[in-house]
């Protein structure tokens, strides 16, 4: 329990004592920025599906991306356009739900990956286990400032697109009449969703990076009202997870990336447990409880 | 206009009365029930952050595998140095993922020694990382005569096909020198102990520039030379049961290529044909090999301890009279074991062999 016995030994120390810490806990703060803001609208319009078949979906770019020396974040954008395209082909040409379409590219966009990684040899394949897992031990300032550009991306897009969002999410044929173009806003989402996957590569790699769009999110509109107000008690439900995983994972030498997962969906699972019981108690009466009484939001 | 923000943003069935608490208290109650719950469940004290600094004395040297381990210990003789390996003992190089625990180990190293030419892909760009913060990394396979990757060269030459990449010709592989670029080159250089000689000297450098007495890195120099020197000769006699027409081996994974061509063996293929642990089979390359196998009477398929043989033992059935050996090949034994130095590791290694096709 050195975390409550020794506490500056445990959650400061490793972070002052090391630069590999910090840039780790930068680019940790950096992706939940990202994928908070982002995910917030995967969870209010219920994407986690197509976010996750998106995660993964990328993988054929970067594969193809790599064969053909080109950055793989490219290639990864560019599949990650090709799956939304193939998507909307399906939508438009047949009366399958959504997520069977979306099934259909995910299974076939991993398998093609698979196939092209398979036709390569030796040290391509390799690189396989940092795309999923992440490679938070190697940063280099470059992969710091491209991550700091997603976040910068992200803020600006929904800030900007806010309303637009926000608006489509609740009622999609209103967003229509007062001119708001949801399915360019819809589109723009998709591009921000592309980016805050691809960004969040070295930090918590492509298999996890989901836990972070999701969990946090979700855990946030148990807690909070108002849209901006989610995505920032997200933000900080991330930044916590994140801080709690890395110091885990440093302190007991275990696998940085699941490790800060596992504590993102943790965070989750407390706070549900937390506003369930407060739901099933509700506050009778005005006094004073844990924490100072604030104004409701309205 | 209509105002959108009163309205639509209530997303919960809300409650009979408003909330009165701000919705950020509860992060904070969060965080620390989340710590709470996640650190209780691991019973043991960890170490806090001062691993990697070594003994009071002896300066940190980090190795990646257990083997390169043992040879640096041994230039570094006579605790001159702590050398520790990233990858723990009967762990896939190949594979391995560092923690941030291991980072800083590096970090905290006056020297890091890694095998190069992509063996240790997962580790790469840390070394990468950790070398741009400062810390000299003194990659061995540069020091080395390298041979370039191949696919199954017996196979090549019947199927002829264009997918197979590089050599068609068996036992003359191309070797390269050091001006030519290692890139693609096969990484198992530690099979061949004249060749882990050559590069003792680029390791005794690097530890001399470290900080190291030269003086006594010269004498370690010496002693271990002629250790790896006295090996070559008891591996070479150990293989000498093995007749030329069974000098012929067949690996789960394309590793064996030095120690071929340093004791006059033909590689006749690899069930994955790749040095890289991640690759998968390919059927007709199948096929080939076990006509090869049928052909040669080739008893035995190496197969290493770290990946599944499964592919090997599946091809080893098929073909029939053929047994399924399985050698470590890219890490030493648990401390303690009988082979837990380079020396014994290489020895019983060659024993293995050497039993398998007599």
């Amino acid at each position: 329990m050195e975390f409550v016995t020794s506490p500056w030994a445990w959650w400061v120390e490793p972070f002052t004592d090391n630069e590999f810490m910090r840039s780790a806990l930068l680019a940790g703060i950096l992706t939940v920025v990202t994928t908070s803001l982002v995910g917030t609208w995967v969870v209010l319009r219920g994407m986690s599906f197509l976010g996750d078949a998106l995660a993964h979906g990328v993988l054929p770019g970067i594969a193809i991306a790599f064969i053909l020396g080109v950055d793989t974040s490219i290639g990864a954008l560019a599949a990650a356009i090709a799956m939304v395209g193939g998507i909307t082909l399906i939508r438009r040409h047949s009366p399958l739900p959504d997520d069977t379409s979306i099934g259909v590219l995910f299974v076939g966009f991993l398998a093609l990956a698979v196939v092209i990684m398979s036709t390569q040899q030796a040290s391509y394949v390799g690189d396989l286990n940092r795309f999923l897992f992440g490679s938070i031990t190697g940063l280099d300032d470059a992969d710091l400032a491209r991550q700091a550009m997603a976040a910068g991306v992200a803020l600006v897009g929904v800030v900007v697109l806010y309303r637009a969002f926000l608006v489509m999410t609740f009622d999609a044929s209103l967003a229509r009449m007062l001119g708001l173009r949801p399915a360019l806003a819809s589109a723009a989402l998709l591009a921000l969703l592309a980016i805050s996957i691809v960004a969040s590569f070295e930090s918590v790699g492509n298999l996890l990076v989901f836990a972070f769009l999701i969990a946090p999110p979700a855990a946030a509109t148990l807690v909070a009202r108002r849209v901006p107000m989610i995505m920032l008690v997200s933000v900080l439900f991330g930044i916590a997870a994140t801080v709690v995983g890395i110091l885990i994972s440093y302190h007991h030498d275990s696998a940085t990336s699941a490790t800060m997962a596992l504590c993102s969906v943790a965070l989750f699972f407390v706070v549900l447990t937390i506003s369930a019981v407060r739901r099933a108690h509700p506050r009778r009466s005005r006094s004073h409880s844990a924490g100072e009484p604030v104004a409701a939001e309205t | 206009m209509i105002d959108v923000e009163d309205d639509t943003c209530e997303l919960r069935r809300a409650p009979a009365h408003r909330e009165r608490r701000s919705p950020l208290t509860l992060p904070v109650v969060a965080v620390l029930a989340a710590a709470i719950v996640a650190a209780a469940g691991c019973g043991s004290d960890a170490d806090d952050g001062t691993a990697g600094a070594g003994t009071d004395d002896a300066p940190t040297i980090v190795a990646t595998t257990t083997i390169w381990a043992d040879v640096v210990d041994n230039v570094a003789c006579d605790g001159l140095a702590e050398v520790v390996a990233v990858v723990p003992p009967g762990g896939d190089p190949h594979g391995f993922e560092p923690s941030l625990r291991d980072r800083e180990t590096m970090e905290n190293a006056v020297l890091v020694v890694a095998n190069g030419l992509g063996l240790e892909e997962g580790l790469a760009d840390t070394i990468d990382s950790v070398e741009a913060s400062g810390v000299t990394v003194v990659r061995v396979a540069d020091a080395v005569d390298t041979l370039r990757a191949g696919s199954n060269t017996h196979a090549d030459e019947s199927a002829d096909d264009g997918a197979a990449t590089t050599d068609t010709d068996h036992d003359t592989d191309t070797e390269n020198t050091d001006d030519h670029s290692h890139e693609g080159d096969d990484p198992h250089i530690w099979f061949d102990p004249t060749r882990v000689a050559t590069a003792i000297p680029a390791i005794a450098d690097a530890l001399v520039s470290a900080g190291l007495d030269p003086t006594t890195v010269e004498g370690c120099v010496e002693s271990y030379t002629s250790e790896l020197v006295a090996l070559d000769g008891d591996v070479e006699a150990a293989l000498d049961v093995v007749p030329p027409e069974r000098r012929l081996l067949v690996t789960n994974h394309d590793s064996l290529r030095y120690f071929a061509d340093r004791y006059d063996f033909e590689i006749l293929g690899s069930v994955i044909p790749s040095s890289s642990s991640l690759a998968g089979t390919n059927p007709r390359d199948l096929e080939e090999l076990a006509r090869v196998i049928e052909q040669t009477g080739v008893p035995a398929i190496f197969a290493e301890t770290q990946y599944s043989a499964a592919d090997a033992e599946a091809l080893a059935e098929r073909v029939g009279d053929v047994s399924v050996v399985t050698l470590q090949t890219s890490t030493l034994g648990e401390p303690g074991s009988s082979t837990d130095t380079y020396v014994t590791w290489l020895t019983t290694t060659a024993e293995q062999i050497a039993e398998a096709l007599s």
